[in-house]
Order: C-alpha cells, then structure tokens, then sequence
C-alpha cells in the first residue's frame, strides 16, 4: 500500500487542477465559487479538507456566507448553500459592499484571454454580428478594476481560448485602469497543461504539469509565450488528496464536465443527473 | 387587504412594451407558471429584465415576445449556453443592453435612493462602455477620481415567485435573493406568485406587502427549477430543453409547454 501523502501516480488532469486550485487557498481565507464552476469548489473543498480547514465560503447561489460543506451536486446546491448557511445577503449587497471591501478569493473561467490577460465572455467574433454569444461576464468588468490579485482557471488550453487580440474584452488584464487606480489585474493563472503568473505584465508559464512540454503549450497558445527561468515541473496530487476527490469531495465526477465536450460531456451530465435525481424520486416513491 | 388576483388576470397587468424583471436566480426560483401564461396570451415587445436570466427567459425570447434584453449573466448554468437567447443574439433578431452585476445593482440602488446615477469602480478598460454610449462617467468632486456613473434603471413590472405569501403580499423567499427585493421596490407593478398562501409567516420577511399589488397563488409554479426547500431543481428538464432545442425542436417543445 502506498504511503497517504506520497505522489500518486494514478491520478487525471482535472484532480492536478483541483489540487494546483486548492494549494492557492489560505486558511482562514473567505473565498467565492461562481456560476458552474465545480472544478473550482472541488479545489475549495480539498483545500478545506487539508490544510485551509477555517475557511468560508460566499457562493454566487443563494448568496450565503457558509463554513459547512458537502460534496458536489447540481440539483441539490442550494441544501447546502441555503440549507447549510450560517447568514445571508442579497446581490446587490454583495456586489456594491461586500466585493470591494473583503476582496474574496474566486477563480474566474474566460472564454478568451490575452497576453496581458484580459479577458472575454461576452461574445466570440464581432460584437455586432457575434460567431458565439456567450452568456455574459457577471461581474468580472467589475471586480478586475479594483481588484489586485484575480485567479483564472482554463481548463482546456487552446489557441481558442488564449488569443493574440480579445474579440470584445469584458475583464481588465494588467494595469490598464484609470490613471489613480491601475488595478494589477491577474496574478495566477491554471491550465489543463500549466500553471502561469503574470509577474512582468504578461502571462508567463511558471511550471508545466508532468508529461507536458513548453513547446506544447506554445503550440496551444496564440501569442509568444514568456517562460520563468526557474520553470518547474508541477508536483502532482498526493494518493490521499486523489481519495479525498473521488471518494469524499465528488463522487459523482461533476467536476470532469468542465473538461470534456459534446457527446461526452453529454452522455456525463445525463449519468450524474439520472444519478442525483434516480437517488431521490428512488425515496419518494 | 386581499390582493389575490388569477394568473390570467396578473399577465394583464404586463403592457405590450413593458420593461419586465423576472425574479429569482440563474435556475432556482423563477416565475416559470407566469411566464407560461405570458405566452399564451402574446404579451410582446417586451424589454427583459434580468439579474441573471435563464430557462423562463430563454422560453420568452424563443416565443419571439422579447425585443431587448437586460442581464449580466444568460445560461442555463453547467447545462450549457441558453441555446435561443444565444441563437436570437447571433441572428440579430433582438438587442442586448450589456449589463453586468455592479450596472444592475448600482443601477436599482439609484432608483431606490431617487437619484439619477451610483458611481462604482467597475468597467474601466473593457470593451462595455463602448457599446453602451449611454453610460457616463463622472467625476468624484472630492477627490478627483473618475468613476463610472451607473444610470438608475426602473422596471415597469416586476414578477417574483415565493415559497410563500400573504394575501397582502407580505413574501418570504428564504435566500437565493438575487436582487428580488430591490426589484420588488423599484418596480411600479409588482407581481408574486407564491407556493402559499398563509395568514401569518412564521419566518422574517424579505418583502413587504406596500410593495406589492397582486397575490397569486401558483403551487408549483417554479418548476422545472426550484423552489427550496420545496423542491429542487429538475436536471432532467434541463437536459430535454437542452437537446430539444439543439435539435430544431423548440417549438415543439414551447407546444407541451404551453399543454402543461
């Protein structure tokens, strides 16, 4: 049997990602999951479960302020977000007061970004005749103005997503604000192939995940990449953080969906769902 | 006062025209029953209103009803893009006002206060203030700083589905509050449907029945999303309106809606 916390060698690119999340968390930290983001709670949640176990979270659904948890869902969110939660608010509360002044931790999904890291999620095209409208950037125009250490997550790196010139930028990158606040923007950035900071004003690959090389993520990436001289390899998930996902945190596997496409990620949604709701109608009837 | 009125009589009280917000958030808690009723009586040209929008306003721009749209989020969560809003946006069958969370805040939080505008530190440097020449920026008289004056937005109609109500229209909705209250106070017709109607709540309320002038009572009437704890949302639905529209098969679809 190995050992709990040494490196598992049987592990997937969504649990590094979680686990790359998770390691960006601070105890005691409050930190914000937004609009279908699993990916992103899973990596809360281990942070919760290892080495953060004082943080609070302040969810975009039901609008809460929560210590508690449990695993991931999609129809049963609101047990733990309203079922669970210690005090609440309303949007336009966390949005005019509660943002710009406690500054939470979120991990923000673009569906465009550029070197400087600004970003896109309002349409892919011209604005005025759209190729793809996206369904919008809640808030992201908003909090990128002020705020000085925003996290992103892509989980599936391509020259779709990373582009020389952001069709309509509904997030500011690095330091373009008005002239008496230039907001530092972006600070980490994750990927399906690497993790990134953006220390000298663009985005620079500070660690490959293993198996994966620099010249890879070039290809995948639509602008001329700034490499760290100490570039590393990203250590990978220990054997007990790869239980505590698949056993504790997300059984059903919600987070996968954040990386699969069409049929699949189809054919996932409709296991889980069958799953939860299967679970529940079962104790109905 | 007795403020129960009946669905069709409630869909009346929106004008061909109207600014309606629709309450609730994402897929919890919508006014899914009204909007069937919308539908079925042909209330258009209407400008939605959403704090977030999803299922029960994908189903009103896809019944054409919709000329404008005002959110900052339009989805339908981990079930994907809303497959008509989207469709409709690309065609340039309707317009969108870009909004986001601070433009729709700041924004009911200025008609609440009675002033014209709220400034906030949002939208600097992105593409917004491009495509929307009606937001101004201004000027802090007493520091210098420039802000962006976020313009006061005032629903004509508002529509919010509670877990439960009074008579009087005295609402509890138990969290997930969106930006329904201030909505219910911005508005200048305000609408509930509620799961209930008691005499007395027993828990705090979250809008006061000056606020409010019609009472209906719509059992079930979020469904297919959810209405905690009553019910949860239904993902099962979600995937058949998902695949039925990927397929052509909206208005089939919109057809048993309408049926239900």
């Amino acid at each position: 049997m190995q050992g709990l916390n040494q490196p598992a060698t049987d592990y997937t690119i969504d649990e590094l990602m979680c686990v790359c999340i998770a390691r960006q968390i601070e105890d005691g930290e409050l930190v914000v999951q937004g609009i279908a983001t699993p990916l992103v709670v899973a990596g809360y949640l281990l942070a919760r479960l290892t080495h953060a176990p004082n943080i609070a979270f302040a969810s975009a659904i039901g609008q809460t302020f929560c210590r508690d948890w449990a695993p991931l869902s999609i129809t049963q969110v609101e047990a733990l977000w309203l079922g669970k939660a210690m005090g609440r608010f309303d949007f336009a509360q966390a949005v005019c007061e509660l943002l710009p002044t406690y500054r939470p931790k979120e991990f923000f999904r673009p569906a465009q970004m550029d070197a400087q890291g600004n970003t896109g999620n309002v349409v892919i095209g011209d604005y005025s005749s759209p190729k793809l409208r996206l369904p919008g950037c809640g808030g992201i125009a908003d909090v990128t103005a002020y705020e000085e250490r925003m996290c992103f997550y892509v989980p599936r790196h391509s020259r779709v997503t990373f582009v020389e010139r952001v069709d309509f930028v509904s997030g500011l990158g690095v330091g373009a604000g008005p002239a008496d606040r230039p907001a530092t923007g972006p600070i980490y950035l994750i990927t399906d192939l690497g993790q990134f900071d953006f220390a000298n004003g663009r985005m620079r690959l500070i660690s490959v995940h293993p198996g994966v090389t620099v010249e890879q993520v070039q290809a995948k990436t639509g602008f001329p990449l700034q490499i760290a001289p100490d570039l590393q390899e990203t250590a990978p998930p220990t054997n007990e953080e790869v239980r505590l996902l698949r056993e504790v945190i997300d059984p059903l596997g919600i987070r996968n969906l954040e990386r699969l496409s069409g049929a699949q990620r189809r054919a996932k949604l409709h296991e889980i769902i069958e799953r939860e709701q299967g679970a529940r109608l079962g104790k109905l009837q | 006062m007795d403020k129960r009125i009946t669905l069709t009589e409630a869909v009346q009280l929106v004008r061909p025209g109207d600014t309606l917000a629709l309450g609730g958030m994402t897929l919890y808690r919508r006014p899914v029953a009204f909007v069937r009723e919308l539908i079925r009586q042909g209330t258009g040209d209407l400008t939605l209103l959403a704090f977030t929008a999803g299922y029960e306003s994908d189903l009103l721009v896809g019944a054409g009803l919709v000329k404008r749209v005002r959110t900052c989020y339009f989805g339908l969560e981990i079930f994907g893009l809303a497959p008509m809003f989207s469709q409709r946006v690309e065609r340039g069958d309707i317009e969108v006002v870009e909004e986001t969370e601070a433009s729709l805040a700041f924004g009911l939080r200025a008609t609440l206060a009675g002033v014209g505008f709220m400034p906030g530190q949002g939208w600097f440097g992105t593409d917004l203030l491009r495509v929307r020449p009606d937001v101004k920026l201004v000027t802090d008289p007493y520091s210098g700083s420039q802000y962006v004056a976020f313009p006061a937005i005032k629903p004509d109609v508002a529509v919010i589905h509670a877990p439960v109500a009074t008579r009087a229209g005295d609402v509890v909705l138990r969290g997930n509050l969106a930006v329904d209250c201030q909505l219910a106070m911005a508005a200048d017709r305000v609408i509930i449907t509620a799961e209930r109607i008691v005499e007395q709540p027993d828990e705090p309320l979250d809008i006061i029945g000056v606020a409010v002038d019609a009472v209906v009572e719509a059992p079930r009437g979020a469904a297919p999303t959810s209405c905690w704890p009553d019910y949860p949302l239904d993902g099962a639905e979600m995937l058949r309106y998902v695949e039925a529209c990927t397929g052509g098969g909206f208005d089939a679809y919109l057809n048993a809606f309408l049926d239900g």
